[in-house]
């Protein structure tokens, strides 16, 4: 009963994807006040690899210039006002200051490819150099005993304050004992819990860590489940998204560097910085929508000339991410710049119910009766049909008990 | 007009206005938003897309119709209560008598006229049911419909002030939840649910018609003209 109870409380408070972009001077100088403190705390502290931030810059060959450049688009992005930019870059900075282990479990490893495998060395990939990455399945050398070793070091030295990253989802079903990882054997769901014990924060990357993604599509063999279903009682950040966008994982780490706090979040436990727009509205195709000029097929005319891809089955306009607005590889380019439609990769259940490549109408997802699957509108031209039928019986019925009864009384 | 026959009003001019208001918006609504969901004519204009506003002008009839719709709907709620010529209300309580009444109305449909045991002059319990769902498919379609308008507003802020999104959220957010936990699963209940409004409609207009037919009481004209003729001796 009391879940019950919970259960509407929270349907009724559930935080909206409301954003608020500017609190007033007082919270801003407040705040600022608090993160120069917590910078001069971290400074004070022991960096945790010898790796210096402006040395690596000039290695790269990117100068003060556009570093400075890149530190003001990410406060912007990170909704602070321009005084906060001196912040950001000392944070940037102080990055190797922030221990982090990455857990990899269901998943394609697409996020930290995302983060590997971007044209050239950008600010946003130093950066992610610079953290102190204490464990990553994928890109340490070690395996075995020795991977759990260093594993158990980490948690053990950075108790209370490393950030866990973790990418994939976490199989509680039928799925739970087969996956399994490291020499123990040990399986998904313990591991993750085991390692979240000491985490000051869980950071959810990828849309199969957020809510179970690719691997809980229907039918869902393993039973996936996102790790907001499995950690309770400790903060987590979902980072969705397929995959997920270095800026923003860049960005939520920066954000407790700089404020010792996660960023704020929706309902979905997403960042209101990147979640908190949609798609649809910063789209630059956005006029050719409202105009009703739709790409009808792959390659005709209207593809041709950046028409709106809302018929091939876009769903820019249910979709909150930023990646119109920051885009892809250092801003080069984004699913629908590059001429196909947005697949809701940001959002729960993306796989079922909007990557299928057209509008929602003609979609064929499972219908309220279950069973096979059918487009909506076949369903509703369904249901039609059967009142249909249902009204030409009792009128034809009705029809013929009229006559009787009409003989009857003549 | 017959003779034997009484005369019994049972719809006021500003209900009958109502009514075919709400008809056109429901068509409109209708038309509209099937284009809105999958745009099923294309906009052969050479001009360039400042011009022509196909899928906005859509999406305006559509808001303009939902809302002259739901207005509407808060008239009749209130009419529901405060009538002075009908209170529905009344007929959707239930209360031994109005069971009875709206069973014996379903009978008189099932049995095809052959029993009828209600008094079919005044307004009946299962009509009074009936509309009663339409109204509740109407607030549904409301607040899926107002979700599903916020979106847009994501900045928080709107040209009447940051209130009005706000309160949307306030008042719609829960839609997401109870139809699946996306918002996708809003735009598809919210599909699903038209077509159970034309279902009901299809049902509604059948239904009175055959009243007419078969009860011989003239019932298709209340809507026009507010009243029906009943058998004196019946009263
Ligand atoms: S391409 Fe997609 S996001 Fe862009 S305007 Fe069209 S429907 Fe909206």
């Amino acid at each position: 009963m009391s879940d019950r109870m919970e259960g509407v409380k929270k349907l009724f408070e559930s935080k909206s994807a409301r954003v608020e972009t500017n609190r007033g001077d007082a919270y801003y100088s407040r705040l600022f006040e608090q993160c120069q403190a917590r910078l001069g705390e971290l400074r004070a502290q022991e960096p945790l690899n010898r790796l210096d931030f402006s040395e690596l810059l000039a290695e790269q060959g990117t100068d003060r210039r556009d570093f400075m450049k890149w530190v003001s688009a990410t406060t912007a992005m990170l909704m602070l006002p321009p005084m906060f930019a001196p912040l950001v870059a000392e944070a940037a900075e102080l990055m190797n200051r922030a221990p982090v282990i990455w857990l990899e479990l269901q998943d394609c490893a697409g996020n930290s490819e995302a983060l590997l495998r971007s044209d050239g060395p950008k600010i946003e990939e130093i950066v992610l150099d610079i953290i102190s990455l204490e464990f990553h399945e994928t890109l340490m050398a070690p395996s075995g005993h020795q991977a759990e070793k260093q594993l158990e070091d980490a948690m053990e030295h950075f108790k209370g304050k490393y950030l866990l990253f973790v990418e994939g989802s976490i199989p509680v079903g039928a799925g739970k004992d087969w996956c399994t990882i490291g020499a123990s054997g040990e399986n998904f769901v313990d591991h993750l819990t085991r390692v979240a014990e000491g985490a000051a924060a869980v950071v959810a990357v990828g849309a199969c860590a957020t809510f179970g993604g690719i691997p809980a599509a229907a039918p869902n063999p393993t039973g996936a489940v996102g790790v907001m279903d499995v950690i309770k009682g400790k903060p987590v950040i979902n980072i969705p998204a397929c995959p997920a966008n270095p800026a923003n994982m860049v960005g939520v780490v920066l954000h407790y560097i700089l404020t010792g706090q996660i960023p704020e979040l929706d309902s979905l436990l997403r960042p209101k910085f990147a979640f908190g727009y949609r798609i649809h509205d910063n789209c630059e195709r956005r006029a050719h929508f409202d105009a009703g000029e739709y790409v009808e097929e792959w390659g005709d005319a209207g593809a041709k000339n950046n028409f709106c891809l809302y018929k091939m089955g876009c769903k820019g306009p249910m979709t909150f991410n930023n990646c119109s607005i920051v885009r892809y590889n250092e801003g080069v380019n984004w699913p629908i710049g590059v001429g196909r439609g947005c697949i809701g990769c940001s959002e729960p259940d993306f796989w079922d119910k909007y990557a299928y490549e057209r509008p929602m109408a003609d979609a064929k997802i499972k219908a309220p009766t279950g069973g096979v699957e059918k487009s909506v509108d076949e369903f509703g031209l369904g249901l039609l049909t059967a009142a249909g039928i249902g009204i030409a019986i009792h009128a034809a019925a009705s029809a013929i008990a009229g006559k009787k009864e009409d003989g009857g009384e003549a | 007009m017959n003779s034997g026959h009484k005369q019994v009003k049972r719809m006021t001019a500003f209900m009958r206005i109502n009514h075919w208001v709400v008809a056109i918006c429901m068509v409109a609504a209708v038309l509209t938003g099937l284009y809105i969901g999958h745009p099923y004519y294309q906009t052969l204009m050479a001009d360039g897309a400042v011009d022509k506003y196909v899928m906005a002008w859509n999406r305006w009839i559509h808001f303009m119709s939902a809302i002259i719709f739901d207005v509407s709907s808060i008239v009749v709620f209130y009419l529901y209560f405060f009538s002075r010529f009908e209170k529905p209300y009344k007929k959707l309580i239930p209360s031994l008598k109005n069971i009875k009444e709206f069973f014996n109305v379903f009978v008189n449909l099932v049995t095809l006229n052959r029993v009828k045991k209600f008094d079919s002059s005044h307004a009946d319990s299962f009509n009074a049911v009936f509309f009663f769902i339409f109204h509740l498919l109407l607030v549904w379609m409301l607040l899926s419909g107002l979700q599903m308008y916020v979106h847009g507003l994501a900045s928080g802020i709107s040209a009447i002030g940051a209130w009005w999104p706000a309160l949307l959220h306030l008042a719609t957010d829960w839609t997401v939840t109870v139809t699946g936990g996306s918002l996708m699963d809003v735009r598809i209940w919210h599909h699903y649910s038209m077509y159970a409004i034309i279902v009901w409609t299809m049902f509604h207009i059948y239904y009175q018609v055959w009243r007419t037919i078969f009860w011989k009481e003239g019932d298709i004209a209340i809507v026009i003209g507010g009243s029906k003729f009943v058998k004196e001796d019946k009263q």
